[in-house]
């Protein structure tokens, strides 16, 4: 339990947190220190200005006056209080001024000392108890004959509003910090929080339950984002998951028929032990029912390939009317035995992005399909066209019997097989793959009614049609 | 012709070996990669027929070693895999056809026999002659007992191909792989109705027949 109290401190967000805060103290700590240094300095630059010029005076009176025009100088200034202090002092001791004595401080290099003295507060009876320390800086000056002069000002109020000031900014540099933790605490304790829904949804599903989905939000801030991702790809693994099923137990039904078949030929051939032909010719029909298994395995697995997106496809740019053309040539023999009459009509000068062999693939399914279920008499089409939109659209009409609009989106998925195409040899596999061939290409594979005219055994036909984005345009 | 499959599941290896010794071929085996090298450098083999994934060393290192040590006999890979880039890739690792698992034996018999002819010195030739069966490569033109046949541009491929194959069994695997470039099977015998197409202008004007239909197998071009 400690470990988990303790979570948010590892988490990004509160160390994100601190890390500023600590930077935001910091940074403040050395502008207000920088403020403080310059007004400290601006202090003691003006005391000693004032006693330069005070000294100034004296030194005129000095030499205008001797001695008696200092004393009657200093007697004048310190009658009515006020922040200049002096201290004549006699050779012999005596003393002059509103100061009692010169504590024994070492002036510094420009010849200034500074000291605390004991003063009266302002307004205040002159007694020993009521007095308080207060700061003097100043300047001493040797007189001739003996004499040395102190002059000084009290700097004494100023000092201690910058002293309070260097408080203050210690105190704001620490409440800033304290501030940035109990934040960086707060954010991240949101953050944990949130993130454990997360996790936990993650590993519900690792152990197996596909129902729940992280909360969201909807501010579309990064978890939110995180969590939309991540449901999304729950859904995505729902879905293969539930299509793995549906393929299993699809698999295991469809291979049944051919698995029957063939071994009842198998043991048809064994129970015939005299006629020779006869059992060659079961063996023969079992191969091909071999053929056929095989044939359907071989499309499950390039099929799944497609679908997870791991087969590589070797995505070029090409022009379509050459994969038209090609697949034109090959069909049309095929339609006109079969007493189909076939026409093409392609559109040169496209290009797109793709796989021939996959689109050519992709064709050969659909026009295996039309030759397959189009009756005699009928008619074929294979068209290569810019539409509208400007996408690229191979599509092959029939005259058959069509797909009811309620089975067109069935028959794009894997084993699906219309009760009467089954008697005709395949694998309901066919139109699933054109469909994720139009999938690994971005493109759209639609089943609509065909041209037909529903009239002596002809149906309303079928218009497949695929759609593929163009190639951009050539750089250079 | 003397014929090294390289192959480590042992009962698909005895059903080759079988297979080809029945159609007058001499054929050994190696059970791996490493194997197979020291057989095809120690003796000298006509046709190689190399497993892709094999313990020790897989089908297609050894066949680039092979090629890295200038033996250029004739290779077909095979493989269980079977997606187009497969395929490339066992193409540019030196192999010179390659048949994906499971296959006819037929089909790996023609295949076997037309690498081995490919093996002859690559004359350029100009002229294919198949009894009185003539075709100029340069003129693009096909003749039979003096009379001009007119072929669309594909028939004249296809005949191309027969022709040069003439005597073997080509399957319709390999005339959609090798003519049309086309590596998948339609369901409809697509290829059977450009045979037949074919045959009705060289064949049927004439008394004698040279395109051959084999059973279970493909087809022959044979005077």
């Amino acid at each position: 339990m400690t470990q988990r109290r303790a979570a948010f401190l590892r988490t990004t967000a509160f160390r994100q947190t601190l890390l500023s805060a600590a930077l935001f103290a910091l940074s403040s700590f050395v502008i207000l220190g920088f403020v403080y240094a310059a007004s400290a300095g601006m202090v003691v630059r003006r005391a000693d200005a004032v006693v330069n010029d005070e000294v100034q005076v004296l030194n005129d009176r000095f030499q205008s006056g001797g001695i008696d025009n200092i004393r009657l100088y200093i007697l004048q200034r310190t009658v009515g209080g006020g922040d200049y202090l002096y201290l004549l002092i006699h050779p012999s001791g005596r003393t002059l001024g509103n100061l009692s004595f010169l504590p024994d401080v070492q002036p510094d290099e420009e010849g200034r000392v500074q000291f605390t003295y004991r003063r009266p507060p302002a307004g205040g009876v002159d007694d020993d108890n009521e007095k308080e320390d207060r700061i003097v800086r100043g300047q001493i000056v040797e007189l001739p004959s003996g004499y040395r002069l102190f002059v000084g000002l009290d700097v004494d109020d100023e000092t201690r509003l910058i002293s309070r000031m260097l408080n203050t900014i210690l105190a704001a540099s620490a409440l800033a910090l304290a501030l940035g933790v109990a934040a960086g605490i707060f954010v991240s304790r949101r953050f944990v929080r949130r993130l454990d829904k997360i996790n936990n949804v993650a590993r519900r599903v690792r152990a197996g339950d596909l129902q729940p989905r992280a909360p969201r939000n909807y501010t579309g801030d990064e978890l939110d984002e995180l969590s939309e991702n991540f449901n999304n790809m729950l859904d995505r693994v729902e879905a293969l998951m539930h299509r793995m099923r549906h393929t299993g137990d699809s698999i295991a039904h469809d291979l049944r028929t051919p698995l029957t078949r063939m071994r009842n030929r198998l043991d048809e051939a064994l129970r015939e032990d005299g006629d020779l032909d006869a059992r060659e010719q079961a063996l023969e029909r079992a191969v091909a029912d071999t053929d056929e298994l095989l044939g359907i395995f071989n499309a499950i697995l390039s099929l799944s390939r497609l679908e997870a997106g791991e087969s590589r496809a070797s995505i070029v740019r090409l022009d379509p009317a050459e994969i038209a053309a090609d697949m034109a040539e090959l069909y049309e023999p095929v339609c006109e035995d079969d007493g189909l009459s076939f026409a093409s009509e392609i559109q040169p000068g496209l290009a797109m992005l793709g796989d021939r062999g996959l689109l050519s693939q992709a064709l050969a399914n659909i026009l295996d399909n039309a030759v397959k279920y189009t009756p005699a008499g009928g008619a074929v089409t294979l068209r290569l066209r810019e539409t509208g939109e400007g996408m690229i659209e191979f599509s092959v009409t029939d005259t058959g019997p069509g797909i009811p609009d309620v089975d067109r989106e069935r028959v794009v998925q894997r084993f699906v097989r219309l009760d009467n195409s089954r008697s005709q040899p395949g694998s309901g596999l066919g139109l699933s793959l054109v469909q994720a061939i139009a999938d690994v290409h971005n493109g759209r594979f639609e089943l609509n009614e065909g041209p037909g005219v529903v009239a002596d055994g002809h149906g309303p036909g079928l218009r497949a049609s695929l759609c593929f984005p163009k190639a951009p345009r050539e750089a250079g | 012709m003397r014929i090294l499959i390289v192959e480590d599941d042992r009962e698909a290896a005895s059903y080759i070996r079988k297979g080809l010794r029945e159609s007058g071929h001499v054929a050994d085996h190696a059970g791996d990669g490493e194997e197979g090298l020291e057989m095809a450098r120690a003796a000298d083999y006509d046709v190689l027929v190399v497993d892709r994934m094999m313990p020790r060393m897989d089908g297609l290192s050894m066949v680039e070693t092979l090629r890295g040590e200038e033996d250029r006999t004739p290779v077909l890979i095979l493989s269980a895999l079977g997606e187009v880039d497969d395929r490339v890739e066992g193409l540019k690792a030196g192999g010179d056809d390659y048949l994906v698992k499971p296959y006819a034996f037929a089909e790996l018999l023609a295949r076997v026999e037309a690498l081995a002819r490919r093996r002859d010195p690559e004359t350029v030739r100009t002229k294919l002659v198949v009894g009185d069966l003539e075709m100029d490569l340069l003129a693009r033109t096909v003749v039979r007992d003096g009379e001009e046949i007119l072929l669309q541009p594909r028939e004249f491929r296809l005949l191309e191909f027969l022709m040069k194959h003439s005597g073997q069994v080509v399957t319709r695997t390999m005339l959609l792989e090798k003519v049309w470039d086309y590596h998948f099977d339609p369901q409809t015998n697509v290829i059977d109705v450009h045979i037949s197409r074919l045959r009705s202008k060289i064949d049927k004007p004439f008394p004698r027949a040279l395109l051959h239909t084999v059973r279970g197998a493909g087809y022959r071009l044979q005077a």
